[in-house]
């Protein structure tokens, strides 16, 4: 794999990136706030 | 009245004696015992460590903040631990010696009805000879004052480079054969690369990575099976790629054993000894426990009860082949089978094992990374383990009803990949659950696709810049602070 010079262009274009910014938050919002727990019963 | 006890003041330690005391009246005490009167924010010291941020940025004292507050603080380092109580003192307590101040020196016996260890690890450079932050052009930044001095280390070095037609070699990664922390080194050096590129001198600079895991991106987490935007791809192979973009060699599989002036020594699993050269090396040392002991009313040694290298909490730490590993091993509670009023979460407890395949080389040598247990799952254990004890102490519970398992927990990593408001990038991956369930997710490498993911670009700098101040504000108890999450 390697970074085309389109995906790059993604990455770094703050435009989409501030989109990817409230994505992101709000992804991990939902991986990490969303609970934790046991594993045994 | 209860007295909670909090030893340490990093992530987990200060967590739990925040919410300890916004959720207990103040009819209880809660104190606070640590040799640091700074609280720092760990995930940034990377960015000191480049000269982007000043160690004063990313650190506040504790002293002020907890009197405010009514939190006692005693600027002390923890001795033996007294669990049944003493000759001295009937109660159950510890040994402390005070480390600064009028104090400084004298010890002093503090009792506690509830114990939480949240004492960190120790930062065991002396178990690889010629590793010492400042010496022999090794630096570390696992403390805001090793990262200052690693800034210090490197403009030198840049300097240097700017007169001198001889390329300079970087080296980063780990410095022990079972060293932890993957992620901090994984973002300096690519933090370190991207300054070189900005500075305009990254033509005279050889930078390399060197470490301990199987492949690349491994992070002591057995590795990952993540989404990558349409694709579902190994973390190996996003890591090699942002390696081979910003043109970083790599060396895995590679058990430092010694350091000495400019050269690295190192094993690797084929049992071939090798040896590196360097101008200027950021590697990470073992985390070990402190070697504390601890003594029952008739002053026996009891340290195993509650010792095993970090404290002994409810994990299944029957040995077992890499092969009948489960979830299950991890602890839930983070409550000593021995002493039930003492907890240790964070990074203070033992693991019942690694997450990666452990691996020895042919002459013998282990080498594999030690599971991470750093940033969110620190915070998250201290939580679990503070709301565990108000229960306790507000409704007379016995059941801890508050569980969490790294077996079922998210965890969020925003790996800085270079520092800019429009230049800067980072790594944002997350992974559920923590430790992989191969039972539960059998075709994802033991991990749920989708809350597993990897992302590259402007919006990870900007999101660890976000959770910088949002830490740093949370930390400093300031209004609403409880609702920002661990």
């Amino acid at each position: 794999m390697e970074i085309t010079k389109f995906q790059r262009f993604l990455m770094m274009n703050p435009i989409i990136q501030f989109f990817r910014f409230i994505f992101l938050s709000l992804k991990i919002m939902i991986v990490v706030a969303g609970g934790h727990g046991g594993t045994r019963k | 009245m209860a007295k909670v006890v909090v030893l340490g003041a990093g992530i987990a330690g200060h967590t739990a004696a925040a919410h300890l005391r916004r959720k207990l009246s103040k009819d209880h005490e809660v104190v606070v015992v640590s040799p640091n009167s700074n609280y720092q924010w760990v995930p940034s010291n990377i960015w000191v460590g480049i000269g982007k941020m000043t160690s004063k940025q990313i650190i506040f004292p504790l002293e002020p903040l907890y009197k405010r507050k009514g939190i006692k603080f005693k600027q002390a380092k923890v001795v033996d631990f007294f669990p049944e109580g003493s000759s001295d003192l009937d109660k159950a307590h510890v040994s402390v010696e005070y480390v600064a101040g009028e104090k400084k020196g004298t010890k002093e016996l503090v009792d506690y009805d509830y114990l939480i260890n949240a004492t960190g690890p120790k930062l065991a450079f002396d178990l690889t000879p010629g590793l010492n932050p400042g010496k022999n052009n090794t630096y570390s930044v696992c403390t805001y004052g090793h990262a200052t001095e690693a800034w210090e280390g490197l403009e030198k070095l840049i300097q240097k480079a700017k007169t001198s037609n001889e390329k300079q070699k970087i080296l980063i990664g780990t410095g022990h054969p079972k060293a932890t922390c993957q992620g901090a080194a994984f973002e300096y050096i690519l933090n370190v690369e991207k300054l070189l590129s900005d500075l305009k001198v990254r033509d005279k600079f050889d930078v390399k990575w060197i470490s301990n895991e199987y492949e690349l991106g491994d992070f002591g987490m057995d590795g990952l099976l993540l989404k990558y935007g349409s694709k579902n791809i190994p973390s190996s192979e996003m890591v090699e790629m942002l390696f081979r973009d910003r043109n970083i060699d790599w060396i895995t599989e590679a058990g430092v054993t010694e350091v000495e002036d400019g050269k690295v020594h190192y094993e690797t699993l084929d049992g071939q000894k090798h040896t590196e050269e360097f101008d200027f090396a950021m590697l990470i040392p073992a985390f070990s426990g402190h070697g504390f002991k601890a003594y029952d009313k008739a002053n026996n040694d009891i340290t195993d009860k509650l010792f095993k290298g970090f404290m002994i909490v409810d994990a299944d730490y029957t040995p077992k082949p890499h092969e009948e590993w489960t979830v299950q091993d991890w602890p839930e509670t983070y409550q000593n089978p021995s002493f039930s009023n003492i907890f240790a979460p964070g990074i203070a407890f033992a693991p019942p094992h690694s997450i990666s395949k452990p691996r020895k080389s042919e002459s013998g040598l282990e080498i594999f990374p030690s599971p991470p247990r750093t940033g969110m799952p620190s915070g998250i254990t201290a939580k679990l383990v503070a709301d565990n004890i108000i229960d306790i102490i507000n409704k007379g519970t016995h059941e801890l009803h508050h569980k969490g398992s790294l077996g079922n927990m998210g965890a969020a990593c925003i790996a800085s990949a270079g520092y800019g408001a429009f230049t800067g990038s980072g790594v944002s991956i997350t992974t559920y659950p923590i430790v992989p369930d191969f039972k539960k997710y059998p075709d994802s490498h033991g991990r749920k696709l989708g809350k597993t993911f990897g992302e590259v670009g402007l919006a990870g700098h900007w999101l660890k810049l976000f959770l910088h101040y949002a830490f740093l504000y949370k930390a400093k108890m300031k209004p609403f602070w409880w609702i920002i999450p661990e």
